[in-house]
C-alpha cells in the first residue's frame, strides 16, 4: 500500500547509491534460489550416476529378506531403507527411480520449453495469421483434459519407453511457454524504449534481438522450473496408475504403487517414494522463489540501529528542542489545559521549556483570536517499511489550519507532503507508522484515536481528494453507487434520500444531467469529470476540513482551473478549511492563504502566502520559485537546483538541503536548523537567519 | 535557402474500432491540416492540452507514423523520398518518460553508443571516446557510464535520453514533453541544458509541451494546437503579451500565477470535446467565452492578423479582456 | 454484449467440434481395427467382416467421421464392446459422480482459499501468513495420489474413521475431497492473497476509507468485487484441473465416475467407452470455461462496456 507514496523516494534512494543495499537484498533473495538450484543439480547427478551410487541392483531379489524395515525402524545397514515385498533394496530402487522421474521430466521440460519458446516468438514476431492460428490451437489444447488424454494415449501402447513419456508429457506443455513468451514479446514491443530505438534507426531485427528479447526472455526460467515441478508430479502420477514406463524400468510412482499393496504391514514402502517426489518438487519451487522478485516489506533496521539514529539527532542540539519551541507555541499549551493524557518523554521535555509561553501567545494571536485551530499537526514523524528498509517519509512536521482558510503544502516528490495527509486520515496502511508527534483535529489527537473514532471523522469531518481522480473511484462500481453508499453510511440516509442528495451534489459541481452521471462507471468519465465527482462526493458530507492531495496534477490546465474554482467555491459556501497539497508553487501561491514548504520530510519554511512568496527566507523556497519558467523573461537562465533529493533511508545529519544549497555554510552539514520565526508568523529553518544554538543554550532555555 | 523543416497541411487520422456493444468504427483526426515552418537553429514551441495532436505530430515528423495527407519537407527534400537513415541522422527525439524510454537491460554507455553503432559512425576507441564526450556534454558524471537506467534518477535518465538523441549530431531535436515527468527543480536543469545545447550546437528545437509557461520560456516562436489544428502561431513574446485566439488566452490564464491572485481570468466552459466527434465550425466554440453564431457554422482559417502572428479565429481582433470572463456558464457542458 | 455472447458461443461450439475430431482421430487411428479387437482372437474373417459392416467400418475414414458426428448429434455414442450397454447410458450415469466430487471440492477449496487468502493478505508477515505460506509450499509439492494413499492408510486403515473406497454416503466425500482440495487450494490461496494485496493498495480503496466507509464494508464490497475477478478466472481454469485430478482420485478411491470408467475401459480395451468418457469430460470442460468467461464479463463492467476506447 505504501508503494505509491514512497515509490519515488525509493527510486531516488536507489539512485543515490543504494547499490550496496540492492546487492545485499539480491543475495538474500538468491539464497533460496541457490539452495533450490543446487538441489536440482544434486538430483540430476543422482539420476545420471544411479548405477554407481546404488548399493544394490534394483531388480535383484533377496527373498530371504522381504519387507525389511528401514534402519531407523530396526532394519539392517545392508538395506538402509529396507526391502520390498520381493526383497528388493528400496534405496537402490529410489535412486534408479530418480533416473526416470527426473530425467524424463527434465527432457520433457526442455522439449516443451523449446517448442513453446519458438512458437511464442513466432507468434509475437509475425503476429496476425501465425499468431491467430497458434493461439487458437493453444486454446483448443487447453480445453482438453490433458491427463485423461495422456492416459488414453499411453494406455493404448503396449510398451512404453522413456521417449514416449517425454513426448506425451513434453509436447502439451508448449502452450504455457508460448503464451507467456508471446505476451511478453508483444508487451515489450510496445515499450517506449523500443519505439525510441526505432527512431534511432534500429532495424526490425535489431529491435527484436537487442531490445525486445533480452527483457522478454527473463520470464522463461521461472516458467520452466514451475513446469518441471508439474512434470515430476505428472510423470509419477502416470506411473502410479500403471501408464508409466513398462518394466523393468523403475520410477517413483511405480514404487509407490507397488508399496501400496503392502502398506498395512510396511507403511514406509509408499511413504518413502512419496517423500522423494515431494522433496524434489519443494527443491524446484525453492529455485523458483529465488528467481522471483519478493516484494514483502521488511522492517529491516533493527531496534539498536534506530537508537543510534536517534542519538545522532540528539547530538545535533538545535534540532529537537528548537522545533518543540515553535510547535508547542501553536497549540500545546491549550491542550495541556484540556488535560490531554499524552506522556511521551519528548513532549514533556519540550513543553517544560520556559520560552514556549511567549510564542504560544503570539501564535494564538496570529490565528485570528481563535482558541483552537481546526487542525494542528505537531512534530509529526512517519516511517514506512519497504523491501529495502525503513524510509523516514516525514521527519518532524508542524502546521495548523484554521476554519475557512486554505493551507498550501508545497514540495517536490518525496518531500513527504502526501504522506502527511495520509497520516492525518489515519490511512498510512500497514507499512506506515506514525513514530512521533501528534495530529490534533478539533481537540482530538488523531494519532491516538481508536478506529471507531476515526471512522466518525473520515468523511463527515475530514474529506479527502486524491491526485488520480479516475483511480480514486472503484472501477467496477457506478459513480452513483459510490456516492449513495457514502451518504448512507455517513449520514444514515435511506436509499431514496441519498439518491436525491447525490443528484443535487452532482448538479452543484456542474453536471448538466446528474442522473446520467450516476449510472456511469468511472472509466467512462474524463479525468476532470471524475475529479468533480470526487468533490461532490466529499462535499456532500459537509466536512470541516478538506485535504486535497494534488487534486489537479493529472488534469489539463484548463480543467485544472475549473476544479480549483470549485474548491474555492466550496470554501466560500461552507467555510471549509482546506489543505491543498501540490508540487506547483504557482498554484499554491495563487490559492493558499498560508504556505508550508516541505523538503525531505521536513518543513523548511512556513508563513502567509504573500510573505513567503515575495520574501522567501529559505534558499530552497527561493530556488523553487526561480525554477518556474517565467514566459516574460525568456533569456534568463532558470534557477535550477543542482543534485537530487537526499535518500530517505539514511538518517539525516544537518540540514537536508545542505548538499544542494548555494549558501551552504560549514554548520549546515553538522546541524539541522530549527524552524524559528523570521518575522510575524513567518518561520524559517535556516542558519542564514538564526545563529545555531550552542548545546548549553538549549539546556538552559 | 529553404527552411529546415516545412510542414504543409499535414493530416494523420486514426481509425478506432469501438469496443462497445456493437463496436462502431470511428475516426480521430489527431492531426488535421497542420502547417508549420522551422528555421535552422530556431526553437519552436508546440503547446496544447492532452489529445490535441501535438505528440502525434511530433511522431509523424520523426517518421514513427505515416501521414495520411500533406507533406513534410526537411532541408527542402520531401521525407517520402529520402532514406529513413538520412532523416534519422538529422531529426532526433527526446521522449517524455525517462523511466520507460531507456532499455532497462543496457548500460548507459551502451544506450548512448547504440545510435552510433546502428549508423556505423564509430567503432572501438573512437566509439568510447564519443560516448564519453556525450556523457560529459549533457552534464552527467563519467561514473554513470557503466550503470543501468534504474540506478539513475529521473533527471539523470532524461540527460541520457538527450545524449542518445545528440549522438547522431542531428540538426533538429524534438523534445516531446521532455520535462513533464520531472520535479520542478530538475525540470529547470533540463530546460537550461536544452537551451544551452541549442545555442552551443546551433540545434533547431521543436519543443512540445502542455505547459505554456515552459514552452514560451524555451522557444522563440510558439504554435498553439487545439483538436488537431494549429489555432495560433507567432513569436513567443508577442503571443504571450497579446494572444489573438481566445483559447491561447484561456490556456495562459489557466496557469496558476501568484502575481495574479484574485484577478479575473478567462476560463473555458465545460469539458474538452470528444475527439471522435468534434464540434462543427470552430472546434473551440462550445467552450469559447466570446463565441458568436458564426463560430458554430464556419471553420476559421489561420490568417495573419499581425506581422508574423497568425490565428484561426473569426474574432481574432476583438478585445478579449472586455468579455464576460468570470462567469462560467456551468449548464453548458 | 449480445454480440460478445454470440461470438463466444460460436467459439465454444468450434472448440467442441475440434475436441470431437481429436478424440475420433486419437482413438480410431491409434487403436487399430476395432472389429478385430471386439471379437475373439481366433474369430473367422467373416465374423470380423460382419462386425465391420455392422459398425460401418468398411466405409472410408471420412465417412466414418461423418457418421460419428451424426450419431453424436443424435446422442448416440455407440455400444460397449462388452455386454449390451449403450455407451451413453454408462457415461451419463458416471458423470454425476464426477461432477459431485468436483463441485464439492471446488466449493470447499474456494471457501478455504478466500478465508486463508484474505486473512494472510490482511495480516501480511504475521505468524498466520507465514503458516499459510508453509502450507501452500508443502501442499504444492505433495503428489495427489500419494496423499490419497496416506490418507487411506491413516484414516481408513489404521483409525478406521472413514470409508476408504467406494461411494457409500456423504462420509465417502471426506477423503477424496480433502485430497483434491490440498492440490487445489495452494494456487487459489496465492491468487486471493496476491490480488487482495494488490487491490488493497489501490487508490480507490484508500479513497473509500477516506470517505468514511467502514473497513469491513470496503473489504466486502470494494475490494472483494475487484479482487475476486482473478479468482473467478482461475476457478475456471482450475475446474479443468479438478476434473482431470478427479480421474486419478477416482481410481484410488474406487469412485464410480468418468475417470475410473475411462481408466477401467482403457485397461480392458473397451474403446467406445473410453471415447465416450473422454468426450463427455472434454465437453464438460469446455462448457465450464465458457460459463466462467461469461460470468467474468458480467462482473467486470470494464469488459462489458469496453474500457479504454
Amino acid at each position: 500500500m505504501s508503494g505509491g507514496i514512497v515509490s519515488d523516494r525509493t527510486a531516488a534512494s536507489e539512485a543515490a547509491g543504494g547499490d550496496g543495499v540492492g546487492l545485499l537484498q539480491q543475495l538474500r533473495q538468491r539464497k533460496a534460489g541457490l539452495v533450490g538450484l543446487s538441489g536440482i543439480a544434486v538430483l540430476l547427478i543422482v539420476a545420471v550416476a544411479a548405477p554407481w551410487l546404488a548399493p544394490h541392483d534394483p531388480a535383484s531379489q533377496d527373498l530371504g529378506n522381504v519387507l525389511l524395515p528401514p534402519v531407523w525402524a530396526g532394519g539392517e545397514l545392508t538395506y538402509p531403507f529396507g526391502t520390498d515385498a520381493i526383497g528388493r533394496d528400496v534405496l537402490s530402487r529410489l535412486i534408479y527411480g530418480a533416473r526416470s522421474s527426473v530425467l524424463i521430466s527434465v527432457c520433457a521440460m526442455l522439449l516443451g520449453g523449446t517448442l513453446g519458446v519458438l512458437t511464442g516468438l513466432a507468434s509475437g514476431f509475425y503476429g496476425r495469421l501465425v499468431d491467430t492460428v497458434l493461439m487458437r490451437l493453444g486454446d483448443i489444447q487447453l480445453a482438453l483434459p490433458f491427463i485423461l488424454i495422456a492416459i488414453v494415449i499411453l494406455g493404448m501402447m503396449r510398451d512404453r519407453s522413456p521417449i514416449h513419456l517425454i513426448l506425451v508429457l513434453g509436447i502439451p506443455a508448449w502452450i504455457v511457454y508460448a503464451r507467456v513468451v508471446r505476451s511478453r514479446v508483444l508487451s515489450e514491443r510496445e515499450q517506449a524504449y523500443v519505439s525510441a530505438a526505432r527512431s534511432l534507426g534500429a532495424s526490425n531485427l535489431r529491435q527484436m534481438f537487442r531490445y525486445v528479447l533480452p527483457p522478454a526472455s527473463k520470464v522463461v526460467p521461472p516458467i520452466a522450473l514451475i513446469d518441471l515441478s508439474h512434470l515430476v508430479i505428472m510423470e509419477s502420477t502416470l506411473s502410479f496408475l500403471g501408464f508409466g514406463l513398462t518394466s523393468p524400468s523403475i520410477s517413483w510412482g511405480q514404487i509407490l504403487a507397488d508399496g501400496r499393496q503392502n502398506m498395512i504391514a510396511s507403511p514406509w514402502l509408499p511413504v518413502l517414494p512419496g517423500l522423494a517426489i515431494m522433496l524434489t518438487v519443494l527443491t524446484i519451487n525453492l529455485a523458483v522463489e529465488g528467481l522471483r522478485d519478493d516484494g514483502t516489506p521488511r522492517r529491516r533496521r533493527r531496534r539498536s540501529d534506530r537508537k543510534a539514529a536517534d542519538a545522532d539527532r540528539a547530538a545535533a542540539p538545535a534540532r529537537l528542542p528548537g522545533r518543540e519551541v515553535s510547535i508547542d507555541g501553536g497549540a500545546g499549551g491549550d491542550r495541556d489545559g484540556d488535560g490531554d493524557p499524552r506522556a511521551s518523554a519528548d513532549d514533556v521535555q519540550g513543553r517544560d521549556g520556559d520560552g514556549d509561553g511567549d510564542l504560544g501567545v503570539r501564535r494564538n494571536g496570529g490565528g485570528g483570536g481563535q482558541a483552537q485551530p481546526l487542525l494542528a499537526v505537531e512534530d509529526l514523524e512517519v516511517e514506512f517499511d519497504t523491501p529495502t528498509g525503513v524510509v523516514e517519509a516525514v521527519r518532524g512536521v508542524s502546521f495548523t489550519v484554521e476554519r475557512g482558510r486554505i493551507l498550501g503544502i508545497v514540495g517536490e516528490s518525496g518531500s513527504g507532503k502526501s504522506v502527511t495527509s495520509f497520516a492525518i486520515m489515519g490511512l498510512l496502511g500497514e507499512q506506515g507508522h506514525v513514530t512521533g508527534g501528534s495530529i490534533t483535529f478539533d481537540g482530538t489527537d488523531l494519532t491516538r484515536a481508536p478506529e471507531a473514532v476515526m471512522r466518525g471523522i473520515r468523511g463527515p469531518r475530514i474529506g479527502m481528494m486524491f491526485q488520480n481522480p479516475v483511480g480514486s473511484l472503484n472501477p467496477v462500481l457506478t459513480v452513483g453507487y459510490q456516492i449513495v453508499e457514502t451518504l448512507r453510511v455517513n449520514r444514515g440516509m435511506d436509499r431514496a434520500t441519498a439518491r436525491q442528495v447525490a443528484e443535487e451534489a452532482f448538479g452543484t459541481v456542474g453536471f448538466p444531467d446528474p442522473r446520467h452521471v450516476m449510472r456511469q462507471y468511472p472509466f467512462r468519465l474524463s479525468g476532470g469529470q471524475n475529479q468533480r465527482v470526487m468533490i461532490a462526493m466529499t462535499m456532500a458530507l459537509g466536512p470541516d476540513l478538506l485535504l486535497a492531495d494534488e487534486p489537479t496534477t493529472a488534469l489539463d490546465v484548463t480543467t485544472q482551473a475549473e476544479v480549483i474554482d470549485q474548491l474555492l467555491q466550496v470554501r466560500e459556501e461552507h467555510g471549509t478549511g482546506i489543505v491543498l497539497i501540490s508540487h506547483d508553487i504557482g498554484l499554491i501561491g495563487e490559492v493558499a492563504d498560508e504556505v508550508v514548504v516541505m523538503y525531505a520530510g521536513q518543513v523548511c519554511e512556513r508563513g502567509p502566502t504573500e510573505t513567503v512568496l515575495n520574501d522567501p527566507g529559505h534558499p530552497y523556497t527561493r530556488a523553487l520559485l526561480g525554477a518556474v519558467p517565467q514566459p516574460g523573461a525568456p533569456e534568463a537562465q532558470l534557477a535550477a537546483i543542482p543534485g537530487e533529493l537526499p535518500s530517505a533511508q539514511q538518517p539525516l545529519v544537518g540540514c537536508p538541503f545542505a548538499d544542494r544549497c548555494d549558501h551552504v555554510m560549514e554548520v549546515c552539514s553538522r546541524r539541522d536548523p530549527a524552524l524559528l520565526p523570521l518575522a510575524e508568523d513567518h518561520d524559517v529553518a535556516c542558519y542564514l537567519h538564526h545563529e545555531p544554538a550552542a548545546p548549553e543554550q538549549v539546556a538552559t532555555r | 535557402m529553404s527552411a529546415l523543416l516545412e510542414v504543409d497541411d499535414l493530416h494523420k487520422h486514426y481509425r478506432l474500432r469501438g469496443r462497445g456493444w456493437w463496436g462502431q468504427r470511428s475516426v480521430v483526426r489527431a492531426v488535421d491540416g497542420v502547417t508549420l515552418r522551422l528555421e535552422r537553429g530556431e526553437a519552436l514551441g508546440l503547446v496544447g492540452e492532452s489529445g490535441c495532436g501535438k505528440s502525434t505530430l511530433a511522431r509523424t515528423l520523426l517518421g514513427l507514423e505515416t501521414p495520411d495527407g500533406g507533406s513534410i519537407r526537411f532541408e527542402g527534400r520531401s521525407i517520402d523520398e529520402v532514406e529513413p537513415r538520412w532523416l534519422q541522422r538529422r531529426v532526433q527525439m527526446v521522449f517524455q518518460d525517462p523511466y520507460t524510454t531507456l532499455p532497462p537491460h543496457m548500460s548507459i554507455r551502451r544506450i548512448i553508443a547504440e545510435p552510433l553503432i546502428i549508423h556505423g559512425l564509430a567503432k572501438g576507441d573512437e566509439l568510447q571516446r564519443r560516448v564519453d564526450a556525450l556523457i560529459a556534454d549533457v552534464g552527467l558524471p563519467a561514473a554513470v557510464a557503466d550503470r543501468r537506467p534504474r540506478q539513475l534518477s529521473g533527471g539523470q535518465r532524461q540527460r541520457v535520453g538527450i545524449a542518445r538523441a545528440l549522438a547522431l549530431e542531428p540538426s533538429l531535436l524534438i523534445a516531446d514533453e521532455a520535462v513533464s515527468a520531472l520535479d520542478v527543480s530538475v525540470q529547470a536543469q533540463i530546460l537550461n541544458l536544452l537551451r544551452e545545447l541549442q545555442e552551443r550546437l546551433g540545434l533547431a528545437l521543436l519543443f512540445v509541451s502542455h505547459d505554456i509557461g515552459v514552452v514560451t520560456h524555451v522557444s522563440q516562436r510558439i504554435a498553439v494546437m487545439y483538436l488537431g489544428k494549429v489555432v495560433e502561431t507567432g513569436p513567443a513574446l508577442d503571443v504571450y503579451a497579446d494572444p489573438l485566439h481566445p483559447y491561447t488566452r484561456v490556456l495562459m490564464d489557466s496557469v496558476p500565477d501568484p502575481t495574479r491572485r484574485g484577478r479575473d481570468r478567462m476560463r473555458a466552459r465545460g469539458d474538452p470535446p470528444d475527439p471522435k466527434d468534434p464540434p462543427s465550425g470552430c472546434a473551440f466554440h462550445p467552450r469559447c467565452p466570446i463565441a458568436v453564431d458564426r463560430c458554430r457554422d464556419e471553420v476559421p482559417l489561420l490568417e495573419d492578423w499581425r506581422p508574423e502572428q497568425h490565428a484561426a479565429c473569426h474574432l481574432a481582433l476583438e478585445p478579449l479582456d472586455g468579455a464576460d470572463t468570470n462567469e462560467v456558464d456551468r449548464s453548458a457542458t | 454484449m449480445a454480440w460478445f455472447l454470440v461470438r463466444r458461443t460460436a467459439q465454444m461450439f468450434f472448440v467442441i467440434l475440434c475436441v470431437v475430431t481429436l478424440v475420433f482421430i486419437l482413438l480410431r487411428a491409434a487403436s487399430g481395427d476395432p472389429a478385430r479387437l471386439m471379437n475373439a482372437a481366433d474369430a473367422s474373417d467373416e465374423v470380423i467382416e460382419a462386425t465391420r459392416a455392422r459398425l460401418g467400418l468398411d466405409e472410408p475414414v471420412y465417412v466414418q467421421y461423418l457418421y460419428y458426428l451424426r450419431n453424436l448429434l443424435r446422442g448416440d455414442m455407440g455400444q460397449s464392446f462388452y455386454g449390451a450397454y449403450d455407451v451413453r447410458d454408462v457415461v451419463l450415469a458416471a458423470l454425476p459422480n464426477t461432477v459431485a466430487l468436483a463441485v464439492v471440492t471446488m466449493l470447499v477449496s474456494t471457501v478455504i482459499a478466500l478465508v486463508l487468502g484474505i486473512a494472510s493478505a490482511l495480516k501480511r508477515g504475521s505468524a498466520l501468513d507465514r503458516a499459510v505460506q508453509v502450507y501452500v509450499a508443502a501442499a504444492q509439492a505433495t503428489p495427489n495420489f500419494w496423499l490419497a494413499v496416506l490418507l487411506v492408510l491413516v484414516f481408513a486403515v489404521q483409525l478406521g474413521w472413514l470409508p476408504a473406497v467406494d461411494f457409500t454416503g456423504p462420509a465417502s466425500f471426506v477423503l477424496p475431497v480433502t485430497t483434491m482440495a490440498v492440490a487445489l487450494t495452494p494456487i487459489l490461496i496465492r491468487t486471493v492473497r496476491q490480488s487482495f494485496i494488490e487491490t488493497l493498495g489501490e487508490d480507490y480503496v484508500r479513497a473509500a476509507r477516506a470517505r468514511g466507509i467502514p473497513r469491513r464494508k470496503v473489504l466486502l464490497v470494494h475490494v472483494l468485487k475487484v479482487a475476486s475477478l482473478p479468482l473467478i478466472t482461475l476457478l475456471g481454469l482450475q475446474s479443468a484441473m479438478v476434473l482431470a485430478g478427479s480421474y486419478v482420485i477416482e481410481v484410488i478411491f474406487n469412485w464410480p465416475g468418468i475417470g475410473k470408467l475411462a481408466v477401467d475401459s482403457l485397461v480392458s480395451r473397451n474403446f467406445p467407452m473410453v471415447e465416450g468418457a473422454v468426450l463427455v469430460a472434454a465437453v464438460a470442460f469446455v462448457v465450464i470455461n465458457f460459463v466462467v468467461d461469461m460470468t467474468y464479463s458480467v462482473l467486470d463492467p470494464r469488459i462489458r462496456l469496453g474500457a479504454g476506447t
